[in-house]
């Protein structure tokens, strides 16, 4: 079984408003396929970590290996692009552009990539959707739909370059149990059937429980993996 | 139409906010027209004004100076053994002839800048008709040369330049002197010099230029009726009137052609400083007008784009965090900016054209000037357009700058 992600020693400190050690000598590494949760208190640096291996943060110490390629010290110019076609990223709000349909919002990224044709990225698209159930909610603008479909246009965004790795900064946290319900196994077929890697930060114990594995954060170190 | 997601995503953000791309594009609208009118009026005034100098000025006037006593003549006189001085020189008295002018006038038809000649000898006379008096300025030309440099025949309100031509003994006079004297086509007028010399002359054409100190005082006739009046040979000539390709050269032109002929040059320009100035003066008011509105136009942009970013931080923290690049996020602004500067540009280019021509047709009625004179030129409204343009750019491209900065990280953890 391949590696899908590594990190190997991550230190970060915040500055402000005195300096502050957030996360204190992170190491593990993710196979392919695996559905992980991050859990943890407040404040015990799961978020800061995910957003770490999501290549967004770039100010800390440490190696990141993400399909052995190695990301820290690289700037923008180059993990955005990377970002773009190797991992996708579901928030705890849907963030969706509410001046596009739900079918805009989740070709923009593939768009952004030009690696297929706009037909091409129409028609993914439209499969994403199908996948995720809200095919019907195709050309409503993405301001005008619920809660929960909100977030599951989010997901089919995530997913529409193909990346083989998602992260999810608490995905249901702002969901009912039923829609939770739905992202989980939603989740569990993305690894099961198409092999991706999930990486999730959550305090929702349920949630947690039922992953591959938990990864367990105390004061921004690894308590257990 | 095929367009990249960078494009399609400024379109979506500037269509769903109509009303404040449509009150940016206005701002721009606004300063663009009003460049392209200022711009057309001001040059139409300029135009107006030069023409006005030029209908009775030509572009270069050729004539021979007072020259100072030079040491030449005792030079050949006496040799170079010594170093000849003359102690306080005076300017020699002369009778201000250009010499040969025929040679002069041979020499200068080969320059290919100059477009009309015309050798004049003037004199100033008394005009007298039955018994009443005026002071005036006759002009010995050759007419037809003359009407090619002045156009005289498109201001005789009777007569033709064709009628004087032929008959030697003829003369043309302005409106004012006509109507001051009660001279018609036909009548005969006498003309006395100062030495007490006279002549008739009878009147073949009245003119009209609306300058009243030309149509009160000027007039035209043979110029050998001139050199008789003065007696002199007929070959006294004291001016050679030259009209050139491009008037505004008239100056570095009569410099070259000080040196061709050794006559002193005198451009139009140097005869009209004060008329002159107060063009450029003109053109620094309507210019500094039209700066302030464009600046003021950028910053309305400037505030709508601001205003636009703050409200999509959100958004652009997503684009970023789906890998959207700085350059991109700029891309978007930019191209947001810039439409709107290519709406507002439109737009003010076929208003300021409507100003334009609406004002064209204000009645002024003040003097010589019966409509406003306005100008209708491309190259104002490709500028008008252009700065328009431009201003949008830097206007957008401060708060594209900001937003690219946004840090995804902070924004999404709030």
């Amino acid at each position: 079984m391949s590696i899908a992600l590594q990190c190997d020693h991550i230190n970060k400190y915040f500055t402000e408003p005195q300096r502050f050690r957030v996360l204190n000598e992170v190491s593990f590494s993710i196979n392919q396929g695996e559905f992980v949760s991050i859990t943890g208190k407040s404040g015990s640096g799961k978020s800061t970590l995910l957003y770490i291996l999501s290549t967004m943060d770039t100010d800390y110490e440490g190696a990141l290996y993400i399909h052995e390629e190695q990301l820290s010290g690289k700037g923008q110019p180059v993990l955005a692009p990377f970002r773009n076609a190797h991992i996708g990223f579901i928030f705890q709000f849907h963030y969706l552009l509410p001046d596009f349909s739900c079918l805009r919002n989740v070709m923009i990224p593939a768009l952004r990539a030009g690696r297929w044709g706009r037909e091409e990225v129409e028609a993914r698209a439209y499969e994403k959707l199908r996948l995720l159930g809200v095919e019907d909610q195709a050309l409503k603008p993405a301001s005008k739909i619920s809660g929960g479909q909100q977030q599951r246009v989010a997901i089919a965004r995530a997913l529409i370059n193909e990346p083989a790795i998602i992260m999810g900064d608490e995905p249901t946290g702002n969901l009912d149990s039923r829609n939770t319900a739905v992202v989980f196994d939603m989740f569990r077929k993305l690894t099961a059937e198409f092999n991706k890697t999930i990486i999730t930060v959550t305090h929702d114990n349920d949630f947690a429980q039922r992953c591959d594995r938990i990864i367990e954060m105390v004061d921004g170190s690894i308590v257990s993996t | 139409m095929k367009m990249g997601v960078n494009t399609e995503i400024a379109f979506t953000y500037l269509i769903s906010r109509k009303k404040q791309t449509l009150v940016a594009a206005l701002g721009v609208t606004f300063g663009i027209s009003m460049f392209i009118f200022m711009n057309s009026l001001i040059t139409g005034t300029n135009e107006y004004s030069e023409k006005a100098m030029l209908s009775a000025t030509p572009h270069i006037r050729l004539y021979k100076d007072h020259a100072m006593s030079s040491a030449s003549l005792l030079d050949n006189y006496l040799g170079r053994q010594t170093v000849n001085l003359i102690v306080n020189p005076q300017l020699v008295p002369d009778d201000n002839r250009i010499d040969n002018p025929e040679a002069v006038m041979q020499l200068l038809k080969r320059n290919q800048l100059i477009t009309a000649m015309s050798s004049q000898v003037s004199a100033n006379v008394l005009y007298s008709h039955g018994g009443v008096q005026e002071n005036g300025n006759l002009q010995g030309v050759d007419i037809l040369q003359q009407d090619k440099m002045f156009d005289i025949s498109s201001t005789l309100v009777s007569g033709s330049v064709k009628a004087l031509d032929n008959n030697p003994g003829s003369i043309l006079i302005g409106v004012g002197l006509a109507e001051r004297l009660n001279l018609q086509m036909g009548d005969h007028i006498n003309i006395t010099t100062s030495q007490g010399i006279v002549k008739s002359l009878q009147v073949a054409g009245i003119f009209k230029t609306t300058i009243k100190s030309i149509d009160n005082a000027r007039s035209y006739c043979h110029a050998s009726a001139v050199q008789q009046l003065l007696q002199r040979d007929r070959a006294y000539i004291t001016d050679i009137f030259i009209n050139i390709r491009d008037h505004h050269q008239a100056p570095a032109i009569g410099r070259q052609l000080e040196q061709l002929t050794g006559f002193t040059a005198e451009s139009w320009q140097s005869n009209n400083e004060t008329a002159l100035a107060g063009q450029k003066i003109r053109n620094i008011i309507a210019n500094s007008v039209v700066i302030t509105i464009l600046i003021v136009a950028g910053f309305g942009i400037y505030n709508i784009l601001n205003m636009v970013i703050y409200e999509k931080i959100r958004e652009i923290a997503i684009l970023k965090a789906t890998g959207f690049q700085g350059k991109d996020v700029i891309g978007i602004f930019i191209r947001q900016a810039l439409f709107i500067g290519m709406i507002g540009a439109i737009a003010g280019m076929v208003f300021g054209w409507l100003i334009s021509l609406l004002v064209s047709h204000v009645y002024i009625g003040a003097g010589n000037v019966t409509y406003l004179p306005v100008t209708f030129r491309i190259r104002h409204y490709v500028q008008g357009g252009l700065f328009g343009i431009a201003t949008s750019f830097f206007a957008g491209y401060i708060p594209a700058l900001r937003a690219s900065k946004v840090d995804p990280v902070q924004i999404i953890r709030g």
